[in-house]
């Protein structure tokens, strides 16, 4: 039954590459052990928010590419997938609410998608670090 | 997961570039290339064919932006074909499919090119 499916998965990266891809692969794992298609609209979206806030994790979370590891977790609350990531870049304050911005500008949508998709989008600063809060029914 | 860009020619002078894997900040620096040694050799008629585009990020999608800005510049034209369905949701959560009209197959993206 779906309202009991369970899945807990974590990692720590530090490396740019190597933490998309484990990323992308926790959510496959999800997707494999609930038993879910690889068309699962709501998966797919809370894929795509997921990468957008790793991407900007990775790129800026980590002050001259610090050897600091960014700590991830991906789990499922019942029907609710939730990840948090922490880092230890600078305080994140503008980029929050910025709006999508204009057709031809080449950067500057990934929180503004991320947003859009999640049910949930949480950040705090924590002491030294970001902590970040992802969360979507699927 | 590096993406790899392939390059071949199509019918009247178009190019078709067919990346695979994920175009995100990862793979950004392939694709770029591959359009950039297209418009280096003057005005071209490109087709990028997302078939083998499994995940796209924003970093992706900008880049995506900034060949069609290369591309223009060179007097020629991009038209994007066969994105899957994650592709399709970025593009209109963006409204980059008022940018990009997509071609559901690399063969509609030809026609009339």
């Amino acid at each position: 039954m779906r309202g009991q499916e369970q899945f807990e998965f974590r990692a720590s990266f530090s490396d740019l590459a190597e933490g998309l891809d484990v990323l992308h692969e926790s959510v496959e794992r999800l997707r494999h052990a609930t038993g879910r298609n690889e068309d699962d609209h709501a998966l797919m979206l809370f894929e795509t928010a997921l990468g957008e806030i790793g991407s900007n994790v990775l790129t800026h979370g980590r002050p001259g590419h610090s050897d600091v590891p960014i700590e991830y977790a991906l789990r499922l609350e019942g029907t609710t997938v939730v990840a948090s990531l922490t880092d230890g870049g600078p305080p994140v304050r503008g980029h929050l609410s910025r709006e999508m911005p204009d057709r031809e500008s080449e950067s500057g949508r990934g929180l503004a998608i991320a947003r859009t998709l999640l049910d949930d989008f949480g950040y705090e600063r924590d002491g030294g670090v970001n902590r970040w809060l992802l969360v979507k029914k699927l | 997961m590096a993406l790899e860009v392939e390059t071949r020619p199509a019918t009247n002078g178009v190019t078709v570039l067919a990346p695979s894997g994920r175009l995100d900040v990862g793979g950004v620096p392939a694709l770029r290339d591959a359009v950039g040694e297209l418009t280096h050799n003057g005005p071209a008629k490109v087709v990028i064919d997302m078939e083998g585009v499994t995940f796209v990020d924003s970093t992706g999608l900008g880049s995506v932006i900034a060949a069609l800005k290369q591309i223009r510049a060179a007097q020629g034209e991009l038209r994007l074909a066969a994105p899957n369905p994650q592709v399709r949701v970025v593009l209109e959560l963006t409204t980059l499919d008022r940018v990009f009209p997509y071609y559901a197959t690399v063969e509609e993206a030809l026609t009339g090119f």
